[in-house]
């Protein structure tokens, strides 16, 4: 299997805290990785180090074997492989749902309205609203914000999915609808890492699941092994609160 | 008892009691909930009354409609009524200053070519209304400069005011071609000449613009007003001048300090940081000052700087200055996932600032910055003291007439219905534009 992400001795520093400490990790295109560990243990950093929103200092970051030089110019390409879902779903409020999702298409890749349009469609049909393309943001339940946040990204036909912390804005009766979209895009073969806290959602469907404490990965393993054998004693005592 | 679980059913709403709504409800829960409401609101009504009624006695029942001059005005009614005929005989220079007679139908065009210019952007099947608009803040300002001041015109004025002439013709075969065809001037051109690829078309609209240019060349340059010197200029007429350039400088350059402020390149943010606060914390009145006295004492000799041009970029600035923080403001509130986002669908910063972050920001933070413009419309009554005859100057003039001696309180009364008639409409059209902009924003 081809690399799609590798993470080299990638260190981040926030002043003087080290948030990230040479974490070395590599996702292979098509595996699905799920990684968790408690709040402020630098995961959400690692992922977004991955599509520069945050700037690492040190080590290198490669995504489908590219190396990341740190200037816009050059990773702007390197980085259109890769498309984010937030926790906050931050879509646009002053652009429909159908806006939300040509937007980009049409600034950034100059698509023709007309083709942007049938794009966005395609995957709102995908994650299941086109109906509510007509609408705004806010006049959605927070699930399907969610929903649109994830087509919103696949317009941009990324090869690679960052999730963080996905489920953890919503109210319990949405969560389902929203790792069922989740479940269906890790059907067809996409890349995926996956900031979570569902363990349920780790289980089924990622091929690793990654546990990280204070800057560095602890441990990883199959999720089957994960669950039952855990190695170290902290990711015991993290698996043993929240399960 | 099976198993089968309860069936839940919701009751029905109530209707509310008749008491708490209607006329007589809304009466009873805002004028008359507990007894020191009831006197508060009977004293308010008496005291409305008394000052309504002596404002409406003195200005329509005991006022004087015709009269030759002050002392006959003074003679029906003395003091107690208004004497409008001075006000009436001045009614011009209010509104035009100095300005030739003759030569009045100038600023009359010049206006209504703004109002035309303005019109596409509330047709709603226009599309080029972001062309439209800034071509109205850029553009107009130059043609309509030939139409207020004229005088002979050097080669790169004629230059320029072709541009503006050029740029209103497109706006109207723009606004007509979209209307019509959906498509835009050149477009639309390049359809009809049938051009074969996007390349052709390009070139053909191109062309057309050129085209456009030429022609409003060979119009203005026939064209040949009678100098006005600015001195003459006043009134209304002034204190719009001065205002509406305020006002279309200030938005641009305050969102650009703005952006500088919170720019990462030490330089820029110095500049801009240095630049507010140092117009920020002086009153408008001493920076018109030291535009118009200090700035010559620092220009080579015989370099001479126009009086109303030292005026416009004093307020310009202050303007400016002010409006950056608002806007600075506006972007604060912006939560940084929105940039998050943007970037992350591989936006750069221009294309994320200008659609994603500036629209939300902008649409927040417009009761500030129209709060803001009616502020500079008022402000520019302190161009009176260093020699403008702006609205209020001139209203001022109209008791130093021989012949309306000593009135005062009625061309004041006069021009303060004229402010309030506009900072009324602009704050109304404020809010009808946070309203219409507001849908679908809200849960």
């Amino acid at each position: 299997m081809k690399p799609a992400i590798e993470l080299i001795g990638v260190s981040k520093w926030y002043g003087s805290f080290q948030a990230l400490k040479g974490l070395d990790l590599t996702v292979a295109e098509g595996e699905r990785v799920v990684v968790c560990g408690p709040s402020g243990s630098g995961k959400s950093t690692m992922i977004r180090c991955i599509n520069q929103l945050e700037r690492h200092q040190k080590g290198d970051i490669r995504i489908h074997g590219r190396a990341l030089s740190g200037e816009a110019k050059t990773d702007a390409p390197i980085l259109r492989e890769t498309g984010m879902v937030f926790q906050s779903f931050n879509l646009f409020p002053h652009m429909t749902v159908l806006e939300n999702c040509t937007f980009a298409l049409t600034w950034v890749k100059q698509m023709p309205q007309r083709e942007a349009e049938a794009t966005a469609m395609a995957h709102l049909e995908r994650v299941r609203i086109p109906e509510q393309a007509r609408k705004y943001p806010l006049q959605l339940s927070g699930g399907q914000q969610q929903r649109v946040a994830i087509a919103r990204a696949l317009c941009m036909a990324p090869r690679i999915m960052l999730f963080d912390e996905p489920t953890s804005a919503l109210d319990p009766e949405m969560i389902k609808e929203v790792l069922d979209t989740m479940v269906e895009l890790a059907g067809t073969g996409m890349t995926m890492v996956v900031v979570t806290h569902e363990m349920g959602f780790a289980r089924t469907v990622a091929n690793r699941v990654v546990f990280m404490d204070q800057g560095e990965i602890v441990e990883q393993a199959e999720p089957e092994l994960f669950f039952s054998a855990p190695r170290y004693d902290r990711t015991r005592m993290f698996l043993s609160q929240i399960l | 008892m099976s198993d089968a679980p309860l069936v839940f059913t919701p009751r029905p709403a109530d209707p509310p009691p008749p008491s708490t709504i209607g006329v007589v409800g809304w009466m009873r829960a805002n004028l008359f909930s507990s007894v020191p409401n009831a006197i508060l609101t009977f004293l308010g009504a008496y005291i409305f009354y008394v000052v309504v009624y002596a404002i409406i006695d003195w200005a329509l029942i005991k006022a004087v409609w015709e009269a030759e001059n002050r002392r006959q005005c003074l003679d029906m009614v003395g003091r107690s009524g208004a004497c409008w005929p001075g006000v009436a005989a001045w009614i011009p220079n209010l509104i035009y200053g100095l300005y030739p007679k003759d030569q009045v139908w100038r600023i009359n065009t010049g206006f209504l070519i703004l109002i035309a210019w303005a019109v596409p952007l509330w047709l709603p099947r226009v599309k080029s209304k972001v062309a439209i608009g800034l071509s109205l803040v850029l553009l107009y300002p130059l043609l309509v400069s030939y139409f207020f001041h004229g005088g002979a015109q050097t080669l790169v004025w004629t230059a320029l005011i072709a541009l503006g002439g050029a740029a209103f013709l497109w706006v109207w075969l723009t606004t007509l071609a979209e209307m019509r065809f959906g498509l835009g001037f050149g477009a639309l051109v390049a359809r009809l000449a049938g051009a074969a690829d996007d390349e052709r078309a390009r070139r053909i609209g191109w062309g057309a613009l050129a085209a456009l240019y030429v022609l409003a060349l060979l119009i203005v340059s026939q064209l040949s007003f009678v100098e006005v010197q600015t001195r003459l200029w006043g009134g209304l007429f002034l204190t719009l001048v001065i205002s509406g350039i305020g006002i279309a400088f200030s938005l641009p350059a305050g969102v650009l300090l703005a952006l500088g402020r919170r720019s990462q390149m030490p330089l820029i943010r110095v500049f801009c940081v240095t630049f507010i606060e140092l117009f920020r914390s002086v009153p408008l009145i001493t920076i018109l000052f030291m535009f118009n006295t200090m700035l010559p004492l620092f220009l080579p000799q015989g370099v001479e700087v126009n009086r109303l041009l030292r005026a416009i970029v004093a307020v310009c600035l202050f303007a400016s200055a002010y409006m950056a923080e608002i806007v600075r403001g506006g972007l604060q509130a912006i939560p940084k996932g929105q940039y998050e986002a943007a970037a992350a669908m591989g936006l750069g910063f221009w294309q994320s600032t200008s659609l994603i972050i500036l629209p939300q920001a902008l649409r927040i933070m417009i009761p500030s910055i129209v709060g803001n413009f009616i502020g500079l419309f008022k402000d520019t009554t302190l161009v009176s003291i260093i020699g403008l005859f702006d609205l209020l100057s001139m209203s001022r003039a109209v008791g130093e007439d021989t012949r309306w001696l000593g009135l005062f309180i009625e061309p004041f009364f006069f021009i303060t219905l004229i402010y309030f008639v506009f900072c009324f409409l602009m704050s109304q059209y404020s809010l009808n534009l946070e309203r219409r902009l507001g849908e679908g924003q809200r849960r």
